[in-house]
């Protein structure tokens, strides 16, 4: 939070940040920030099978400060565990958008590094940096619980280092994530979270966060209605 | 979600309200979504919705050497592999004609006892976790920790292991390796006192448990529905005593059986199978080093295996209940098709779909846990 809060509403009118005190208790708030963070709870894959473990009495991930949360606007960390299909994506990419900045993604076992096993499969995302910025990768079929802790320990000194800023990435180039899952999805598209606003909002926006892809998004952009579901039960 | 997104939704003029559970819910096993029609707090139909962890395992392996399909079919069911490794080599075997030794026959068993003292650790956890006891999840995971650094001496993996193939085991046991299984057999059965009272007799357990998602025999029957939940409802049904696979012949066990058929005999009779299965290793222990031979019978060059031409069904008894491959071979160096019957698509879709109805909405979660379907195992 410590960046966005010194950044002022109005960002787009091209003012520098103006408080003198700026910056001061960056590195407090990031030494807070790495040692007590949430992980949300949502298993995408074979790889939550090594989380149990990890999380309970034998190696013990709480010792870090590391708890899991249900809720995505409570959590931090964003696991993708394993192979994500495309059904599956579809919802990774929306929960990732309701999470809180600052947010980080890590990607568990190979099949999200290249696809792994499942690189010939029709139904799974390959890459999953393509769609979603991915701050630490954690490689193995599957890892175990010590690869698991030591990857969370890797986050955890990127943000103490000030290094854990790849969600800045997704508001700086939106547009390419942005063509990325439209390429999978279909041109029609597109999540309940205004990100281009948001990126204005923090002041992250470059020339890359609007471009072909999202004027795509402005034609088929339907106007939020409230969400009914429409299965016949 | 900016908050100017947000909006009043109208209701229409009734108490029924529609709710998700899933994906991303800690009342759900895996990754699985059940979408409920509810009205106040009784559950008036549910739909599965199933399809996350589709990966096209069936096409997936219509392109892949025989050899090569061994290292995906253990994915299908992420807590139970083994069981899909040894019916994958036994439709294998069945159709080459392929003699299995008897020492890999003793080893294989081993490791399907094993693997579902494992699971059934796991599921403990689960079910006692969706009534709002949480120590159980954390003894059963590190219980079932303690199997699976067996299975890493054994076998090199701790969740998978890929220890079985065509024509018996990888390699013989490790030394020591059965004194060490046996250790660990002692302690869960030193276990078993502390389980009880935590849990099996435990009155806020059992009060929250009994009566709810009641399963009849013949309605089991019909839906397909197999393993303990079968064996729950007072039917004596295992495959491994009523159409015996490997050496289980020779062992002496007993197929534990519950007439309820609620959430409360399920779990009992995965809690009598765990201590089984601890009886059936015990055996093993003891006449495993009497059966002397080699543990794999030779296989062609496993990279160029032209598999004869014919087609095979096996079935085993997983944790989750029977399951089966049935395996076409047209006589070429891939399988020309593979269909796996889980036992966990009978019970995640139409068996929780038609339980819940009536029921409230707090126990959806635990009679899902209590069916231990597999959501990997549905999708494929």
């Amino acid at each position: 939070m410590s960046k966005i809060g010194n950044i002022p509403v109005n960002a787009q009118n091209g003012k520098k940040r103006t408080n003198p005190l700026a910056g001061v208790f960056d590195e407090l708030v990031q030494f807070c920030q790495s040692r007590s963070m949430f992980m949300l709870h949502y298993c995408t894959g074979c790889g939550a099978i090594e989380l149990p473990p990890a999380m309970t009495s034998r190696f013990d991930m709480e010792r870090l400060g590391i708890q899991p949360m249900v809720t995505p606007r409570q959590a931090d960390i964003l696991l993708i565990t394993g192979y994500v299909s495309v059904k599956t994506l579809k919802r990774v990419i929306l929960t990732y958008e309701q999470m809180q900045s600052p947010k980080y993604v890590i990607g568990i076992c190979s099949c999200t590094v290249n696809g792994g096993m499942y690189w010939q499969s029709y139904a799974t995302a390959k890459v999953l940096n393509e769609y979603l910025p991915v701050d630490v990768y954690i490689a193995g079929c599957m890892p175990r619980p010590e690869a698991v802790i030591e990857g969370l320990r890797r986050l955890m000194g990127n943000i103490e280092n000030g290094k854990g800023i790849a969600w800045k990435d997704y508001f700086q180039r939106y547009d390419h994530y942005l063509g990325n899952q439209q390429h999978l999805f279909g041109n029609d598209w597109q999540t309940p979270t205004d990100i281009i606003g948001e990126a204005r909002h923090y002041g992250l926006e470059t020339e890359q966060t609007c471009g072909e892809h999202s004027r795509i998004l402005e034609q088929h952009q339907q106007p939020l209605e409230p969400y009914k579901m429409r299965i016949k039960l | 979600m900016r908050p100017e997104n947000y909006q009043v939704v109208s209701l229409p003029n009734s108490d029924e309200y529609e709710l998700f559970i899933g994906p991303n819910h800690p009342g759900i096993e895996g990754n699985y979504a059940f979408k409920l029609k509810l009205d106040g707090d009784r559950v008036i139909s549910g739909k599965a919705d199933a399809g996350y962890l589709h990966r096209g395992f069936e096409k997936l392996m219509e392109g892949r050497l025989w050899i090569q399909n061994l290292a995906i079919v253990p994915r299908i069911c992420v807590p139970d592999p083994v069981p899909m490794e040894v019916v994958y080599s036994l439709t294998v075997e069945d159709i080459e004609k392929t003699e299995v030794p008897l020492r890999a026959q003793w080893i294989r068993v081993m490791q399907l006892e094993l693997s579902r003292i494992a699971s059934h650790l796991f599921t403990f956890g689960g079910h006692a976790a969706t009534t709002g006891m949480y120590t159980p999840s954390y003894w059963g995971v590190a219980d079932r920790d303690l199997a699976l650094d067996l299975f890493e001496e054994l076998t090199g993996g701790r969740v998978y292991h890929i220890y079985n193939i065509p024509g018996g085991v990888r390699r013989d046991i490790p030394n020591g390796f059965l004194d060490r299984l046996s250790d660990y057999l002692d302690y869960l059965q030193t276990r078993q006192n502390d389980y009880d009272n935590l849990l099996f007799t435990n009155q806020v357990f059992v009060k929250r448990a009994r009566d709810i998602g009641v399963l009849n025999q013949e309605q089991a029957l019909e839906w397909g529905v197999t393993g303990p939940n079968l064996r729950a409802t007072g039917l004596a049904f295992d495959v491994r005593r009523d159409d015996p696979y490997l050496i289980y012949e020779q062992l002496d066990f007993d197929i534990p059986v519950q007439s309820a058929g609620d959430c409360l005999s399920r779990i009992l009779v995965r809690r009598d199978e765990l201590f089984q299965s601890v009886r059936i290793l015990r055996q093993i222990i003891k006449h495993l080093p009497s059966v002397k031979g080699p543990v794999r019978s030779p296989i062609p060059n496993p990279l160029a295996w032209n598999v004869a031409k014919g087609e095979s069904y096996c079935r085993v008894e997983s944790s989750k209940g029977e399951l089966a491959y049935y395996t076409v071979s047209d006589g070429g160096d891939k399988p020309y098709r593979v269909h796996v019957r889980g036992a966990s698509s009978m019970h995640a879709v139409q068996v929780l779909e038609n339980m819940s109805v009536g029921q409230r909405i707090e126990d959806v979660a635990q009679i899902m846990f209590s069916l231990d379907a597999c959501p990997p195992e549905v999708d494929r």
